[in-house]
């Protein structure tokens, strides 16, 4: 495991989950919340790419993770359950990846594209990666509602 | 959905003034970013809150339906959405009031005075959102393996791109044609800037500024409300998060092209 790694990447995402959480209005206080939401399920989705798993799956075991601990925090803490998902949940969309495969499309169409097999390829792994991922993201996070929901633990 | 009375409102309201204020909850939630579950939860406590016997509620994309009944009257009445936002102070505020509510002593004019005061003292953004944003976009960029180099550009651009994307909200200007210039300007100024601190991966580093852009709670909404029921109102945010992530790209394109990048 290569820990400066996952420390870079830990900060990075409770930094940008916090930032976030300005954007969105969240009280002063409950900031803390949010870092700690989006340096959880960044940290955990480095350790599992960190042994060779996909991006997907790593996506979605972290969201998991933090949807279960978000649903067991004590209520109530200045920011709504489903905001603090959503905003550790952020810093893990696949925004780069979205852009390239949009690009890709774009390239595809151009008046005399260049290596068009190639770049349909691309612009399809892209295209499938960021559907996927997504797909993982609000799976991991819906199941730890749904079922905790159920039993009471709103 | 359907609630039970918890417990008599002071007086026994008319049914039309119950379903508006339980609309006008239910309008300011969804503004906020509440999932559509939580809307009709909320909107539920209002109307048993002020004495409603049953509630059905239907939450679409850019209205809300509410029937209620006090036997043996039934109402049903409709409210307009206006552009869905996030704001969790407001949210929560909201959520706060519809407990009270629902515990009864209120009426409905109190309920309406009380959502009136809420909307004009719920706290707006503070002032430093622009720099949270620099700051949570320049951790993207980090997480998207950018160099230090473009880092300082990224929180540039992308403060720079939350107080032109705050001035063209205040115009009322399309959403969508926002969304494009947003990321044009952030993107051909992160450009510029990384391509003079040196930066080696300048196409890379264009798109940090503009992942405040990224309709991330529209898209988990979407999800939400698919797993939970309503394929309707999911599609919808979907449809609207695609459509908002391409017009997001073609202000990076524009911005590659001007620049010469990414060819």
């Amino acid at each position: 495991m290569d820990l400066p790694l996952l420390l870079h990447h830990t900060v990075c995402g409770g930094l940008a989950a916090a930032g976030l959480g300005v954007l969105f209005n969240v009280g002063f206080r409950a900031l803390s919340w949010c870092a700690a939401s989006g340096a959880l399920m960044l940290a955990v989705r480095t350790v599992a790419l960190g042994f060779g798993w996909s991006m997907e799956a790593a996506s979605f075991v972290a969201a998991l993770a933090g949807g279960v601990v978000v649903q067991l925090l004590p209520s109530p803490i200045g920011v709504s359950r489903n905001a603090l998902h959503i905003l550790g949940c952020i810093p893990m969309l696949p925004g780069g990846f979205a852009a390239k495969a949009i690009l890709g499309l774009f390239a595809i169409t151009a008046q005399h594209p260049v290596a068009t097999n190639e770049t349909i390829i691309t612009a399809v792994d892209n295209t499938l990666r960021v559907m996927f991922t997504v797909g993982a993201l609000g799976i991991g996070l819906a199941i730890p509602t749904l079922v905790l929901r159920v039993r009471g633990m709103k | 959905m359907k609630a039970e009375l918890l417990q008599p409102a002071l007086g026994r309201e008319s049914l039309e003034e119950i379903a508006t204020v339980a609309l006008d909850f239910g309008r300011l939630l969804m503004e906020t970013g509440a999932s559509a579950r939580n809307v009709e939860e909320i909107t539920g406590q209002v109307a048993a809150g002020l004495g409603a016997e049953r509630v059905d509620t239907r939450v679409g994309y850019a209205s809300l339906a509410i029937t209620l009944g006090i036997r043996p009257d039934w109402i049903t009445c409709m409210r307009k959405v206006g552009p869905l936002g996030v704001n969790q102070r407001l949210y929560h505020a909201l959520r706060a009031t519809a407990a009270e509510i629902e515990r009864g002593g209120f009426t409905a004019a109190k309920a309406r005075a009380e959502v009136d005061r809420l909307v004009r003292a719920s706290p707006r953004h503070p002032g430093w959102v622009v720099l949270a944003v620099g700051v949570a976009c320049a951790a993207f960029g980090q997480l998207l393996d950018v160099d230090w180099a473009g880092v300082g550009p990224i929180f540039v651009a992308a403060a720079l791109g939350q107080i032109v994307r705050h001035q063209l909200a205040s115009h009322k200007i399309n959403v969508f044609l926002s969304t494009t210039v947003v990321a044009f300007l952030a993107s051909t100024l992160c450009g510029l800037g990384a391509r003079w601190a040196g930066s080696q991966a300048v196409a890379r580093d264009m798109t940090g500024p503009v992942l405040l852009l990224v309709p991330g709670v529209p898209a988990f909404n979407a999800q939400f409300d698919i797993l939970e029921g309503r394929p309707t109102l999911g599609s919808a945010r979907a449809v609207w998060v695609a459509v908002n992530l391409v017009f997001i790209t073609v202000g990076v394109w524009l911005a590659r092209g001007l620049l010469g990048e990414g060819r």
